[in-house]
């Protein structure tokens, strides 16, 4: 109604004459909205001072001012109030006059008049920004000095220096720059062999063959991989409140380890990553599934809790994508126009759409050698298994048998001829709250064959997903489910009968789950008679514990006590065989990855609200850099392709300045751009945009070679300058980034850890695979009771720790671990008296302090004095100076060697990257 | 200003011209002291962020305007407190029992919707403001003049895990700085012999977003906060390993003097003073920390009042023991201080997620959070510490008007939910928002998180918008981009 009536006033109006924007508009704009959609804010993403930015609108209702149309323009319906007393604008302030309503109505009815070149402001071009700009070529420049420079990188540092009246430091002793070297090439400290064979390597070229073994050495990926790990936020656990295990996360992190190792060029590495599972590398897409997730059962049932979990997960890779390579926060454009960069909510959803095809989920890895070593590894486990299995005792021996367990629960009777055996289960653990699950149902005749798995001769019965019980597939996936929380039964019926003595059920054999699982149970068995008898029941088993929740078959109390000595030592043979499998789940190795689906239509989102759809897009990239476009009926892998290609394009501006400006961060401590992840307005500029981009086509020039990088770098006069500071050069700058010095910094976390145990010579270097355990839990809500003392695999490099996402290891934790929430582009260098009480008083350091003591005793005897010397070199690469070692002798002969390596592990040289 | 400096963001700026000030005249050791200026001087009243210096990150630092209160206690109920069973009266609820929602959501968090259920206490009248309160915590109702509640609260998820990173975090993602972390970052300590943020979690366990809720995101690692508890003490504290005193005593003095020898071999280096100091805070918090953690001094008076001597309730002494912690902590200046009550998922069993059994398992519950909760407050308010103090009670969201569909309890609700504050800077009394009759939505006054956290920055005297720290491209705050101060609960 009020539409018709100002638009017959309108009508009558217009005939009179035009509105003058500058005279008339403007004014009321000015009085009534600048001060929320002006220069200085832009509430809901919308200003009306510029008219680029007031036709195309704000973020809610764009757009704003549809010219001709005022009845339908929301301008006009808001400062009408049309929507109702909460929307009319000016927001708590008084409303505009008739006179000014109507104004502001004829002149949207008169085609919204504005003219160019009236604005008072022009808006900055968000495209013109050094970052989006081509990578120039400059040639490196001259400088004053002469004698200094040993490469092209050196010449930009020293030109920069000179202008700012700085000179470089001189290079620095042998030793600091091998220490430097391998802490910053492996992250682990030289040996005392490696430092000798250097210092008496004075031949030509020594430092070229350190650097050459460094980089050829597969330490070097267990180093460098962490470094990317760190920006994609990589763990095994899903993250948020429950937290579970992600128990093939790992594949993708042994991938980016092989990645370094093999320096596979940086665009295969980028193209890998994004669609890996079109060139047969399927594990490097974990990339695009490292965030945080909730799981199926952690969404809320309703729709919209659906909706908004899944739009949380597309986000993550998004986010992930821009942030990692292009080095641009895209994420801010999910709910409203970047602020500062050239991303539009429209370029969002139009990147969002190359990924509408990508679920998260585990995927298996195409590996027939898999296939094989599971094989391999089943054909040896099995004659331990069935004597392990001549040892157990029957059911209702007299004895009290193990607690169930989720891996698995074995019932032996005397032999029997059956053609039925029937399962009743009267009670779950934690209190009948759930349905049990069973993953497989497996009855062994005396030959040791498993009779149930011939579906065609067994009938099931009981339950729902019967086939899953005699299926010969393991894990959660896979299971048979139960009708009735708390309760169930399950019915095997035989076509003929069989001489049977043993019953394996659990409730998930992987090793995940250990819910659901079935505590108080019968087994019965219809004997040939036709009679059933009961062979088994939970009554003789211990009650239910757990901290054994998941403990694997025959455990000690399974077994009969004359046999146990044998029977451990069987156990102990078959140990590292069941480690070994639990890597692959059922003879395929799976990793979480991306899963390819037919894409989803993407809308455009009203402030990143998937309630409110908006118009349907396609996928593009953002308008600002040579655009790449495909049709709506694009598949999954064409999709990630054409993204692929669109950042690893030589072309691309970001791509190669991000990664070679990571690179630099990695060794220095700080990048040429400190905002590693941020290129964009908001981040800061380079310090030296020449080297940058000189860098960056040396990069593509090399063919992307990462490791040809690092050889330039750690040869040239720069890193080879001395860490100490000279005050003069501190009062010019004080952060060292111009590079008047190394700037020296503490290890991080992992290569802290790792020196320890190299230095203690208990590292243990097997690589790749699951990662060994820091916490009692794998995941889960529970907590994460910590390890303290570590055996065997607890001492392999940190990397193959496996990562419980927000949950900091107890002693290297606080050494800025990142938590993997958000992208950690640069480790910070925090110092805290946390740290301090970690280092000096955890177990760790005592384990490793006497292990060191030991080895120091071992391999040099007797004298304190001789024993001192060789910690010394152990540890820091040197003999201690006279006051040194006069000192740490009387100590040890005071307080034993452990006092002197628990001293040298907190001690500031053996921490620091010098 | 040096000549690269245009290269720094503002931040790396105003870093850039403290650090050169203090290196004209700084030597190794001299340098610490010195640089204890930076945290005095407040420069957080003009610029976004507050200036760190490392070796000193604990140093008392000046808020953005002058401060209504020094100290935060935070009490967090994990689970989600049912606001009908506690401060949210609704007689309409009473009324419409067992009757269907008209137009409500046929499927919520969990599964289908059943009938409406009356509040499963009975309400009463309380003090002078005549406030009707739950019969479910009778020794908090008793403070209801004291306390100003926000009935009309919302959050962006109906996940715990998710929601608790919202309500601690201001995100719901996992990662981003927690509440404790901004508010430490901010404005130091005025203990520099303690953690300046402690979390001391239920001995039920942790709650279900663990760690977020006292992480430091991507604020400094030292900001974060420290969890222990009248239970479980701070981790190495003491020598893991079996050493005598003289030993422990050699390998610290041996270590001193390494670092010493080291540092005249790199004069100046900041880096190295800082880790030397953070030995020599150490040590004193190893002797600090046991002193506050030993209760044996309180007097048996105060231990009844908190119900810490119960013997037949032993979670409810354990939680009345972190009471007495927690006002330990408070009394000797901590910064913020954030005690939880309830742990993580578990059917409602550890904590306030009452899906299934709702009466039966709050009736256990609220006998634990009750008296002790109440005798906390008090106790801090007969010591005059709540003229500094500002006391926090929160809860992730609330729960549903219905029942779920065959079960005795109530299904997560986000839109409608209760918290309370009292002490330094608030108005007693004070009941603001409204949900509808029935529970179900706010519909007066409606306050997202964000307003809520930003209403407690602004006690500490700190902008919400002005607390910044550079983040991948964005100056996070808090509040992200939203937050309004809710004035009506001010002093």
């Amino acid at each position: 109604m009020a539409g018709l009536i100002a638009s017959s006033f309108v009508a009558l109006a217009t005939a009179e004459e035009k509105v003058d924007f500058v005279r008339e508009v403007r004014p009321i704009l000015e009085a009534n909205c600048y001060q929320c959609h002006g220069e200085d804010k832009q509430k809901s993403g919308l200003r009306l001072d510029v008219k680029e930015a007031a036709f195309r609108g704000g973020s809610g209702h764009a757009p704003d001012i549809i010219p001709g149309k005022s009845a339908e323009s929301p301008l006009i319906r808001f400062i009408r109030g049309d929507d109702g007393a909460d929307l009319r604008m000016p927001k708590d302030a008084k409303p505009l006059t008739p006179g000014e309503i109507a104004t502001l109505t004829r002149w949207i009815e008169q085609g919204a008049p504005w003219p160019d070149g009236v604005d008072r402001i022009q808006l900055a071009d968000k495209r013109d920004h050094w970052s989006f700009q081509p990578v120039s070529h400059p040639e490196p420049p001259a400088t004053r000095r002469t004698d200094w420079a040993r490469a092209e990188i050196d010449r930009f540092i020293l030109a920069k220096l000179e202008s700012a009246g700085l000179e470089p430091s001189p290079e620095t002793d042998r030793l600091t720059w091998l220490r430097r070297v391998t802490f910053d090439l492996t992250g682990l400290p030289p040996t005392p062999e490696e430092v000798a064979g250097f210092l008496e390597d004075r031949a030509e070229g020594a430092h070229e063959r350190v650097v050459d073994r460094l980089l050829d050495s597969p330490r070097y990926g267990e180093r460098w991989a962490q470094h990317w790990l760190d920006v994609v936020r990589y763990a095994d656990t899903h993250g948020f409140e429950v937290n579970t295990e992600r128990p093939f996360a790992w594949p993708y992190r042994d991938y980016v380890i092989r990645s370094f190792n093999d320096d596979v060029p940086w665009d295969r590495f980028i193209r890998e990553q994004i669609a890996g599972d079109s060139v047969g590398k399927t594990e490097a897409t974990g990339f695009l599934v490292t965030a945080a997730a909730l799981l199926p059962g952690q969404i809320g049932k309703d729709d919209a809790s659906k909706r908004l979990a899944r739009q949380d997960e597309l986000g993550e890779i998004v986010i992930n994508t821009g942030e990692a390579f292009l080095g641009l926060s895209i994420g801010c454009a999910r709910c409203h126009d970047h602020k500062f960069d050239p991303i539009s909510t429209r370029d969002y959803y139009s990147l969002q759409a190359f990924f509408a095809g990508v679920k998260y989920g585990d995927r298996p890895i195409e590996n027939p050698k898999v296939e094989a070593i599971v094989a391999d590894l089943n054909a040896r486990l099995a004659p331990l298994e069935s004597e392990l299995f001549r040892l157990v005792l029957p059911a209702g021996s007299g004895h009290t048998r193990a607690p169930v367990s989720a891996r698995g629960n074995l019932e032996r009777f005397a032999p029997i001829s059956a053609t039925a055996v029937r399962f009743t289960i009267q009670a779950t653990i934690s209190d009948n709250l759930r349905e049990p699950f069973i993953d497989e149902f497996e009855v062994f005749d005396t030959e040791g064959r498993n009779v149930a798995l011939d579906a065609k001769s067994t009938k099931v019965s009981g339950g729902r997903g019967k086939e899953n019980l005699n299926n010969g597939i393991y894990g959660n996936a896979d299971c048979w489910r139960s009708n009735e929380k708390g309760r169930g039964w399950i019915e095997m019926e035989f076509d003929r009968p069989h001489r049977i003595e043993q019953v394996r059920w659990g409730r998930d054999r992987t090793g995940q789950y250990g819910d659901r699982l079935a505590e108080k149970y019968t087994l019965e068995i219809r004997s040939g008679s036709g009679e059933w008898k009961t062979a088994a029941d939970s009554s003789d088993r211990a009650a239910f514990d757990p901290d054994r929740a998941k403990a694997a078959l025959f455990q000690p109390e399974d077994l009969a006590p004359v046999s146990r000595s044998r029977a451990s030592e069987i156990l102990a043979r078959r140990k590292p065989i069941l480690d070994e499998l639990e890597q692959y789940a059922g003879g395929r190795q799976l990793v979480f990855a991306a899963l390819s689906d037919a894409p989803e239509p993407m809308h455009l989102l009203n402030r990143g609200d998937p309630e409110q759809p908006k118009d349907e897009v396609e996928p593009a990239t953002p308008a600002f850099l040579d655009p790449v476009q495909l049709p709506g009926d694009a598949g999954d892998l064409e999709r990630r392709r054409a993204l692929a290609g669109w950042i690893a394009d030589p072309e691309n501006p970001l791509t190669a300045r991000v990664i070679v400006n990571r690179i630099w961060q990695w060794h220095f401590g700080m990048g040429l751009v400190e905002t590693a992840n941020d290129f964009g307005h908001a981040g800061t500029k380079p310090t030296h945009p020449e080297l940058l981009d000189w860098l960056a086509g040396e990069f593509i020039r090399s063919g992307w070679s990462v490791k040809h990088l690092q050889r330039l770098i750690v040869l040239s006069a720069t890193y080879r300058q001395d860490h100490r500071i000279d005050p003069a050069a501190m009062e010019v700058d004080a952060g060292s980034r111009l590079l008047w010095r190394f700037p020296s910094r503490r290890l991080e976390a992992e290569a802290i850890r790792d020196s320890m145990l190299a230095v203690s010579g208990r590292l243990n270097l097997k690589t790749g695979g699951r990662g060994f355990d820091l916490f009692k839990s794998r995941g889960g809500l529970s907590g994460f009771p910590p390890i303290e003392s570590f055996q065997d695999d607890g001492r392999r490099r940190m990397i193959y720790a496996h990562k419980i996402r927000m949950e900091r290891e107890i002693v290297f934790g606080a050494f800025d671990c990142p938590d993997a929430g958000q992208s950690l582009p640069r480790r910070r260098q925090s110092t805290t008296p946390i740290q301090a009480l970690n280092l000096f008083n955890s177990q760790f350091t005592f384990d490793e302090s006497a292990a060191l003591a030991e080895r120091a005793r071992s391999e040099i005897g007797t004298p304190i004095e001789s024993q001192v010397e060789h910690i010394y070199q152990l540890a820091l690469g040197r003999a201690p100076d006279l006051s040194e070692k006069t000192d740490a002798v009387q100590v040890v002969a005071e307080h034993g060697l452990e006092t002197l390596c628990r001293a040298v592990f907190n001690s500031n040289e053996f921490l620091f990257l010098p | 200003m040096s000549p690269q400096a245009d290269h720094l963001s503002l931040r790396g700026r105003h870093l850039l011209d403290r650090r050169q000030f203090l290196s004209r005249n700084a030597t190794a050791i001299g340098s610490i002291a010195l640089t204890s200026l930076l945290g005095r001087d407040g420069l957080l009243a003009n610029s976004n962020a507050p200036i760190i210096d490392s070796s000193q990150p604990f140093a008392p630092r000046d808020p953005h305007f002058p401060a209504r209160a020094k100290n935060v206690l935070v009490i967090f109920c994990a689970g989600a407190v049912s606001q009908l069973e506690t401060w949210d009266y609704k007689p309409e609820l009473i009324r419409q029992d067992g009757k269907p929602l008209k137009g409500g959501p046929p499927v919520t968090f969990q599964g289908p919707a059943g009938n409406l259920a009356r509040p499963q206490y009975e309400f009463r009248r309380r003090g002078e403001t005549g406030k009707w309160v739950s019969e479910m915590i009778p020794h908090l109702a008793e403070l209801t003049d004291d306390l100003a509640f926000i009935h009309s609260l919302t959050s962006q998820s109906n996940t715990h895990g998710p929601a608790e990173n919202f309500l601690s975090t201001g995100f719901v993602q996992d990662g981003f700085p927690s509440l404790g972390a901004w508010t430490t970052y901010a404005l130091g300590s005025d203990n520099q012999d303690l953690p300046a943020f402690v979390s001391i979690p239920d001995p039920r366990g942790v709650p279900q977003a663990s760690v977020n809720n006292w992480g430091p995101g991507f604020l400094p690692a030292e900001f974060q906060g420290t969890p222990f508890s009248a239970k479980e003490p701070l981790r190495h504290l003491a020598p893991a390993g079996a050493v005598s005193k003289a030993q422990d005593r050699a390998a610290r003095s041996l270590l001193q003097r390494m670092n010493e020898r080291h540092l005249e071999k790199n004069p100046g280096d900041n880096q190295l003073a800082a880790r030397i100091a953070s030995y020599e805070l150490a040590a004193r918090m190893q002797l600090s920390v046991p002193e506050i953690t030993d209760l044996s001094t309180e007097p048996d008076h105060i231990l009844k009042l908190y119900g810490a001597d119960n013997e037949s309730n032993a979670v409810k002494a354990g939680y009345a023991r972190n009471c007495i912690l927690a006002r330990r902590l408070i009394e000797r200046g901590v910064r913020i201080v954030q005690l939880f009550n309830g742990a993580y998922a578990s059917g409602g069993k550890l904590n306030w997620d009452g899906h299934q059994k709702l009466k039966e398992q709050y009736d256990v519950h609220a006998e634990i959070l009750d008296q002790p909760t109440a005798a906390l407050v008090r106790d801090l308010k007969q010591r005059g510490l709540l003229e500094d103090t500002l006391v926090v009670w929160c809860t992730e969201f609330g729960r549903m008007p219905m029942f779920q569909k065959g079960a005795q309890g109530r299904d997560h609700n986000p839109d409608g939910f209760t918290c309370w504050l009292t002490g330094a800077g608030i108005k007693p009394g004070v009941s603001h928002g409204v949900t509808d009759e029935l529970g179900r939505k706010a519909i007066e006054n409606v306050h997202p998180l964000y307003d809520f956290n930003a209403t407690i920055l602004h006690l500490l005297g700190i902008d919400h918008e002005r607390l910044t720290y550079f983040h991948n491209g964005i100056e996070r705050r808090l509040t992200n981009v939203e937050g309004h101060v809710i004035r009506e609960v001010l002093a």
